[in-house]
């Protein structure tokens, strides 16, 4: 047989079988145009210097690398179910006289055309798309020079085209080898195989419960923004793991449980029902714990990414109260207090002044920040814990004495009057939430300081701190004070310990200009120092400008690949939905012709099939909810690392991603059910 | 007591492209008396797939009326024609139509549940059945798991469960091999001698010199018809072969 004739039969087959192949020619141009996107957006040699982001490319690939992974569980979902579909029709080719190897070219014919089509398909989607992704992404980084660029290059092309042809290829050699391993009379049967009813299994009904209960469980009690860290993966494995057991085994036990109760099973509404969804979990199980874990991916991906988007503006303004700082070590005797508070204002004011900038107003602080461990009410040098101590203790503590409060607060200072033993103390962040009360005392270097006021506003903050450890505020009576706990943790610590930090503070007169010029003050006040002090004192220089460009930079890039692997994921369950409806809808018809024989009546075989199809449907959406409830703490930990700590801004952009999936979700319902009940009827 | 009239039934089918006109029916009139267990005979193609369609109000005429205790068929109403299938027929098939998805207990149970019967109700009327179909042990397995003989004991303890005023059987033996065919078609003797009317279409002779009356059909028309009289079955076969004979050779 000459091999255009098995082309022409696989053009045949594809094109009568449109409704199964289409979906999925679709379904892979479409993630191969993602990865494409993702791929060049990488390695877009142009893009990454307008952009100067060097999280960028990173996080480009990492997508593209998840994408793939996608991509390659889809296919293959996919692809099983075809097969599924179409051993009949193989079946009658064995019969019609054809071989097995022949029925694998056949196979192979099919395969080709379908990758073919959806590659060249995918490639023209992601070129064309390729502009609008970079002038997305060049519009989240607020980088002006980015107009969007088209851009081609052939490896990138050859790569996707590549790893997409070996996804296919895969899948063509299991469809091969399941038709290889089958008998004819086993492809003829094909679509009916005898089924069994689904046992409980007890063992992974157990892990299950216990998975699931112990990644709900870390999401709930981790303390601190690193655990959250470091114990997230092992939380959402756990989850990922639970869910799937309890799917497959979870709903069949359930169902036996409905079953055992004659009362509630021997009634016309449940019985089709239960019995129904008794074996279609079985084969769905997988699919639809697939889908709440997709679902789940999409609202926690773009609920965080759009949070800290978002929060921006938040964080900077809680961060800034002054949009210019320059901190400066000096170790003790050294007279640098004044001399280097005229001399840093004179530079600042200088360099403004060329960019045409006017100083309003600087503000000096004198502080010192030491990291303690925070037990009770005692705050401990690392050195004089016994035995360990735990990553949520450490602590860092903020100290200023009146003096400085005073002058930070300014006007609306009421003196504090502190006398030699007294302080205030301030939670400036703790990862306990600030509902905790201060402590009524509070001993520091051995001294037990009585705590005079509680503190609800810190005037004085170190800048844009990543809030891994929690911090306090504590104002002493007087530079005394002050110095006796700098000696004593220069003591414990040594080599390690802290120095003061004498910091300005810069307003100016025009906060708008300021913001327009920028970084460029900031280099020209670099210089500047450069200059003055070569090599002498460390100065850093923390600008509210600096700070909005770099997060800008991450957080663009994260809400970038949200929307992009979101979108993939609600594609996939698209998909996913979409195939398993149809499945079922060819199983269902027979099963419910049988029943109208038996007089079961239209009405119910519609209120039936909508119990059965609503219940498979929102199960995975429920799911999601709740697991995404259920990582709300631990998320708003790792959120708060990346300085984002408005709980409320997170939980509305949670609740509005939810309030669309749920949209889009019950129009993708509406849409396969109507399909679900053609097939039937 | 008449149960069931039918007066010249006619159905034609028209074909959707071209408009040709094929007419299945030409003319059916029969009465089936309770009590009766009667077969209708014919080849493929002979009418009596769609006479059982009429019958079992799965199908409308195009002609004619079919009377069920002088219930005319078209005068219930859509609604309702789901419960009338339900109360007053049985249907056994060829296939079986077991769902797979149910037990052979809920399989059975499946027609009263439909119906509404209380759950407490259903164990009673289900014992009594299943003990004198034979498969009392067998209620708790699948179809899957079960021989085609007891499949279709199943099937017939199905239609028989809800008491209905009639059976209809469709080729029950068709799918079955002589040794099932010949315990269902006891089955059905029994059943008719505890006064269970039956109305069974076949193509199979052995299966037809079980019943009490056989109808002939042919190209659409009520061709010829036994009655049993005193014959046993082997002499009652005899006759219908012979007549078969005749419907093929001479016209």
């Amino acid at each position: 047989m000459k091999r255009g004739f098995f082309f022409k039969i696989a053009a045949q087959n594809i094109r009568n079988n449109l409704r199964l192949y289409l979906p999925r020619v679709l379904a892979e141009a479409g993630l191969l145009g993602c990865f494409y996107i993702l791929l060049t957006l990488a390695l877009d040699s142009r893009l990454a210097e307008a952009l100067g982001g060097s999280y960028l490319s990173f996080f480009m690939i990492f997508g593209a690398v998840v994408i793939g992974l996608l991509s390659l569980i889809l296919i293959l979902y996919v692809n099983s179910f075809l097969m599924k579909r179409r051993r009949n029709e193989y079946g009658l080719y064995s019969v019609l006289g054809m071989e097995k190897r022949h029925i694998i070219r056949v196979l192979w014919a099919e395969s080709l055309l379908t990758s073919l089509l959806s590659i060249l398909l995918g490639l023209l989607f992601g070129m064309l798309f390729y502009k609008a992704a970079s002038l997305l992404i060049g519009n989240l980084l607020r980088a002006e020079v980015v107009a969007g660029f088209y851009y081609l290059s052939a490896p990138t092309v050859l790569f996707s085209a590549l790893v997409f042809l070996g996804l296919d290829l895969l899948a063509f050699l299991v469809s091969g080898l399941t038709i290889r391993r089958m008998k004819p009379v086993d492809l003829l049967a094909g679509a009916h195989p005898g089924e069994k009813e689904p046992r409980i299994k007890w063992v992974m009904l157990i892990i299950g419960a216990i998975s699931l209960a112990a990644g709900y469980a870390i999401a709930l009690t981790v303390k601190g923004p690193l655990q959250a860290l470091s114990l997230f993966f092992a939380a959402v494995l756990l989850v990922i793991l639970g869910t799937y057991f309890l799917f497959v085994t979870g709903t069949t036990f359930l169902l036996k449980c409905l079953r055992r109760n004659r009362r509630f099973y021997y009634h016309k509404r449940h019985m089709p029902a239960v019995a129904g969804l008794l074996f279609r979990m079985k084969q769905n199980a997988v699919g639809l714990a697939s889908i709440a874990i997709l679902a789940t991916g999409v609202l926690v991906m773009i609920s965080t990414t759009v949070s800290l988007y978002s929060g921006v503006q938040d964080t900077l303004d809680a961060h800034y109260p002054r949009p210019f700082y320059l901190s400066a070590y000096r170790t003790e005797g050294e007279e640098i207090t004044n001399l280097s508070f005229e001399a840093l204002r004179g530079i600042v004011a200088e360099a403004a002044g060329e960019k045409g900038l006017e100083v309003r107003d600087v503000e000096w602080t004198d502080m010192l920040e030491v990291t303690y461990v925070l037990q009770d009410d005692t705050l401990l040098t690392r050195t004089e814990v016994e035995g360990g101590w735990e990553m949520e203790e450490l602590t860092g503590a903020l100290f200023i004495t009146e003096d400085t409060y005073a002058r930070a607060l300014g006007a609306e200072a009421g003196a504090l009057n502190l006398g030699k033993d007294e302080i205030a103390f301030c939670r400036i962040s703790s990862s306990v939430g600030s509902l905790r009360d201060a402590p009524k005392t509070l001993t520091v270097a051995g001294k037990e300081y009585r705590v005079r006021e509680q503190l609800t506003h810190f005037p004085v903050s170190l800048g844009a701190v990543a809030g891994i450890v929690d911090q306090v505020g504590v104002v002493v009576a007087d530079e005394k004070v002050l110095e006796g706990i700098y000696h004593a943790q220069k003591e414990a610590y040594g080599a390690f310990a802290s120095e003061y930090t004498g910091r300005i503070g810069v307003t100016f007169a025009d906060e708008k200009a300021a913001e327009a010029v920028g970084m460029e003050l900031d280099r020209a006040v670099e210089e500047k120092l450069r200059a003055a002090y070569p090599g002498k004192l460390s100065i850093s220089l923390d600008s509210k400008w600096e700070t909005r460009h770099s997060m800008l930079d991450m957080y663009g890039t994260f809400l970038f690949l949200g929307i992009l692997l979101g979108f993939v994921c609600l594609f996939s369950t698209i998909l996913i939905i979409y195939y398993k409806q149809i499945s079922e809808g060819y199983e269902d018809r027979e099963r419910f012709q049988i029943m109208e024989k038996l007089g079961m009546e239209a009405r119910e075989v519609r209120k039936t099939i909508g119990s059965q199809l609503v219940l498979q449907f929102f199960l995975p959406l429920i799911t999601a909810a709740v697991h995404t409830a259920f990582a709300f703490p631990i998320l708003l930990k790792l959120l708060k690392m990346l300085m984002l700590s408005n709980t409320q801004l997170f939980v509305l952009c949670s609740l509005v991603t939810l309030g669309v999936f749920a949209l889009a979700y019950t129009a993708v319902y509406l849409l396969t059910a109507k399909t679900y009940y053609k097939i039937v009827h | 007591m008449e149960l069931l009239k039918v007066t010249e039934l006619k159905k034609t089918y028209t074909s959707r492209l071209g408009g040709a006109q094929v007419q299945a029916l030409k003319g059916v009139s029969f009465t089936v008396e309770s009590g009766e267990y009667v077969a209708i005979m014919g080849e493929s193609g002979s009418g009596k797939t769609t006479l059982l369609n009429i019958l079992a109000a799965l199908d409308k005429p195009t002609s004619g009326t079919v009377e069920l205790e002088g219930k005319r068929l078209d005068a219930v109403k859509e609604n309702e024609l789901a419960a009338f299938r339900r109360h007053n027929l049985g249907f056994v098939f060829q296939e079986f139509n077991l769902l797979d998805t149910f037990t052979l207990r809920d399989n059975i149970l499946l027609p009263l549940v439909l119906g509404g019967t209380p759950a407490a109700e259903l164990e009673q009327r289900l014992k009594p059945i299943a003990e004198s179909l034979g498969i009392a042990e067998l209620l708790n397995k699948y179809p899957y798991e079960v021989s085609g003989g007891q499949k279709q004991r199943a099937a017939a303890a199905r239609a028989l469960i809800t008491e209905p005023r009639l059976i209809l059987a469709d080729e029950p033996t068709g799918a079955l091999d002589s040794q099932s065919s010949a315990e269902l078609l006891w089955v059905f003797a029994q059943m008719n001698r505890r006064g269970q009317t039956i109305l069974m279409v076949t193509h199979s002779a052995d299966a037809a010199s079980h019943a009490g009356r056989v109808l002939f059909i042919r190209d659409g028309v009520v061709f010829h018809q036994l009655y049993r009289g005193e014959a046993s079955n082997e002499e009652l076969y005899k006759k219908i072969s012979d007549t078969l004979t005749m419907l093929r050779t001479g016209r």
